[in-house]
């Protein structure tokens, strides 16, 4: 062997280390590195650069701006005070609007996964070619803008659109439903916006569940039902999670779909936070209850993400 | 225990026949394998037998019921598949105890009884273990102790140790032998490992292009193929080429392509006839002077590979063809170049008539 493929095989070592025996040598070389290995580290420090700059700068200057009263016509004050996290923790109006924000946004998701879990399975168990021209299908839908997506829902869901006059034709409905400008016109806006996202990351989690583990349940006794609850469900739950928070936080942070099919009379935070800021210019207000937005929705992926971390280690026990 | 009862099934894929026209019945308590290249239609056989596959005609029976509508989980059949299947959200112990729990059965007696197959299977005290923690041979007991817990009138088994490695197989072989034997359950296995069909069944079943080539014990195929693909997929195989050239009571002459005439036990076609002879390596003796047998063609050694206990030779003919012999290793033999005789008796041959699906019978039974 010559010396130049040595030292490729050499350096390509720490690579394959994802290997107990690797994990282990690796582990007993701790402190000691071994200058040819590559410092995957390092390719770390442009992602956080980037989000320095572009994410937590600004978030930071938010935050301080957060802790100074409005003094009106965009003007906000010198001292650091906390009246305006005060006043948004007590204002009836405020505490609606986060409780509206979390109450849409958890509808939402259990909306989308009722309807994606089935779609996602059903796409997963389909054969290839077939799949990947509907999953091709939905990728090319959720691309197209938001805006002109439900430009189109608020058309077929007004009270003369489609839907209503699919519903009085059918005897359904006596009255046209008021399904937009409404909190319902924003749910099936959150729904219509997520959707796409959860059923193509549940497609891939559900196909990596191999259809021998169904036969092998089946033949040995167990239901449709016993099926989905003891096999599909355990092994697809991480999966249903991250699916749901990611869901979860589009939706406690989507204007777009609240503003255009909530007509502004749906006050999630999103819409309050861009009324105080571009509309009345109350920065202080406003950008204390962006933060507040922020830390509930951090706070609650924290929450999810150690019960779900605990859960998980019991499972494995 | 149950027997089973395949009668002229047939599944066929958008037009394709995948299996046409089985028929085979299992006694209870027998041990079949079904063999044969891959696509010839043996899995998708077993797959009807589960259930997993909606035969296009025909009817199987488990224990005499008809269960050609029954569904899978109603059939009362224990599985072990390809890849194990096991579920990877369970310990061992939930594993092997999935159908109890599915059945209803109450804890402490489903308990009992995943205790008595762990301990079958030799895995006493790993119930708590996960089964991504066992090494390959332990998942495959796992899977077949989850396919006996639920006491299944019938055992499937779809390749179950093709993902071991030799040793390992061979020593999993040895012990599913014995399991069977004792539990005396009636089994279908799939393989396309001869030598695993051969070492684990009462009956073996050959198909081909979706049907049945025979079925027969090992010894039975092995000393009386059918036709030539039974012949040459079950072990070496020599096949000549020849034309009969005299028929009479003690046997029939045939000339072969390779030259020389030789003899052959009973009577195949009529004088004109072409016919295959087929020729086990082990049944031809090889010296440098032409010894013993009735037959015999002359060649050259091309190739000498030492196996150990034995020796194959690669004897090439006067006319170009190249005959394997194989001989025991404390025979004398021949070196690489040196001109040979080789020779066979007459009913060491199997005849089999060229372009004629049927089995001649050129070697009557002894």
């Amino acid at each position: 062997m010559n010396s130049a493929v040595q030292h490729a095989a050499a350096a390509g070592l720490p690579a394959s280390g994802s290997s107990p025996a690797g994990r282990a040598a690796g582990a007993g070389r701790r402190g000691r590195r071994d200058p040819r290995a590559v410092r995957w580290g390092w390719f770390l420090w442009p992602t956080v650069a980037v989000s320095f700059v572009l994410l937590v700068l600004p978030q930071l200057g938010f935050v301080w701006m957060s802790l100074h009263a409005d003094l009106g016509l965009g003007q906000t004050g010198d001292v650091v005070t906390l009246a305006n996290y005060r006043e948004i923790l007590s204002d009836p109006f405020y505490l609606r609007s986060i409780w509206i924000t979390l109450y849409l946004s958890v509808a939402t998701v259990v909306v989308v996964v009722l309807v994606g879990l089935p779609t996602a399975y059903a796409l997963a168990r389909m054969s290839p070619l077939p799949a990947s021209i509907l999953l091709g299908l939905i990728l090319t839908t959720s691309l197209i803008t938001v805006v002109i997506k439900l430009l189109g829902l608020n058309i077929i869901l007004g009270s003369s659109g489609m839907v209503n006059a699919a519903l009085l034709g059918l005897g359904i409905a006596s009255a046209p439903l008021q399904l937009v400008n409404n909190e319902a016109g924003v749910l099936i806006g959150l729904v219509q916006y997520t959707l796409p996202l959860f059923v193509m990351l549940l497609f891939s989690v559900i196909q990596t569940i191999p259809r021998s583990l169904e036969e092998a349940a089946e033949i040995h006794g167990a239901t449709r039902l016993s099926i989905f609850l003891r096999v599909i469900l355990p092994l697809a739950k991480a999966g249903i999670l991250a699916g749901s928070l990611i869901t979860l936080n589009m939706s406690m942070g989507a204007f777009t779909s609240a503003i255009l099919l909530g007509g502004g009379r749906v006050h999630t935070m999103p819409v309050l936070i861009q009324q105080k800021i571009v509309q009345s210019s109350e920065y202080g207000i406003g950008a204390a209850l962006s933060t507040v937005l922020l830390v509930f929705v951090f706070l609650l992926n924290l929450a999810v993400g150690a019960w779900a971390g605990r859960s998980g280690g019991r499972a494995r026990r | 225990m149950a027997s089973v009862s395949l009668r002229s099934v047939s599944k066929a894929y958008a037009g394709t026949a995948a299996v046409s026209d089985v028929s085979l019945e299992v006694a209870e308590g027998e041990f079949v394998v079904l063999l044969g290249p891959s696509g010839c239609g043996k899995t998708t056989t077993l797959r009807m037998v589960a259930g997993f596959v909606q035969p296009s005609a025909g009817s199987i029976l488990i224990g005499g019921d008809d269960v050609t509508a029954v569904p899978p989980r109603a059939r009362n059949i224990g599985m072990v598949f390809q890849s194990y299947a096991l579920f990877p959200n369970m310990s061992v112990a939930e594993n092997i105890g999935f159908g109890l729990r599915e059945r209803r059965v109450p804890a402490d007696q489903a308990k009992r009884r995943v205790d008595e197959l762990l301990e079958l299977v030799q895995l006493s005290g790993r119930g708590g273990a996960s089964v991504e923690e066992l090494s390959g041979g332990q998942q495959q007991r796992v899977a077949l102790a989850r396919a006996l817990a639920i006491r299944p009138r019938l055992l499937l088994m779809d390749e179950p140790l093709g993902a071991l490695d030799l040793k390992l197989r061979e020593s999993m072989q040895i012990e599913l032998h014995r399991l069977q034997r004792d539990l005396k359950i009636t089994t279908i296995l799939v393989t396309h490992d001869q030598q695993e069909a051969m070492s684990l069944a009462d009956r073996i079943v050959i198909m081909k292009d979706g049907r049945i080539q025979q079925v027969g014990s090992s010894q039975e195929l092995y000393d009386r193929p059918a036709n030539r693909f039974v012949a040459e997929f079950i072990g070496k195989n020599n096949l000549l080429r020849g034309r009969v050239v005299d028929t009479g009571a003690e046997g029939s002459a045939v000339r072969l392509a390779e030259g020389g005439v030789v003899r052959i036990l009973g009577v195949v076609g009529r004088v004109g006839d072409f016919v295959d002879l087929s020729i086990r390596p082990e049944s031809i003796l090889l010296g440098t002077t032409p010894l013993g047998a009735a037959n015999v063609l002359t060649g050259t050694v091309q190739d000498r590979r030492f196996l150990g206990n034995i020796v194959h030779y690669f004897v090439k003919t006067a006319s170009g063809g190249t005959i394997l012999v194989e001989r025991p290793a404390v025979d004398p033999g021949a070196a690489p170049g040196e001109p040979v005789a080789i020779s066979w008796e007459p009913d060491g041959a199997v005849v089999f008539p060229v372009g004629e699906a049927s089995p001649g019978r050129g070697a009557p039974t002894a």
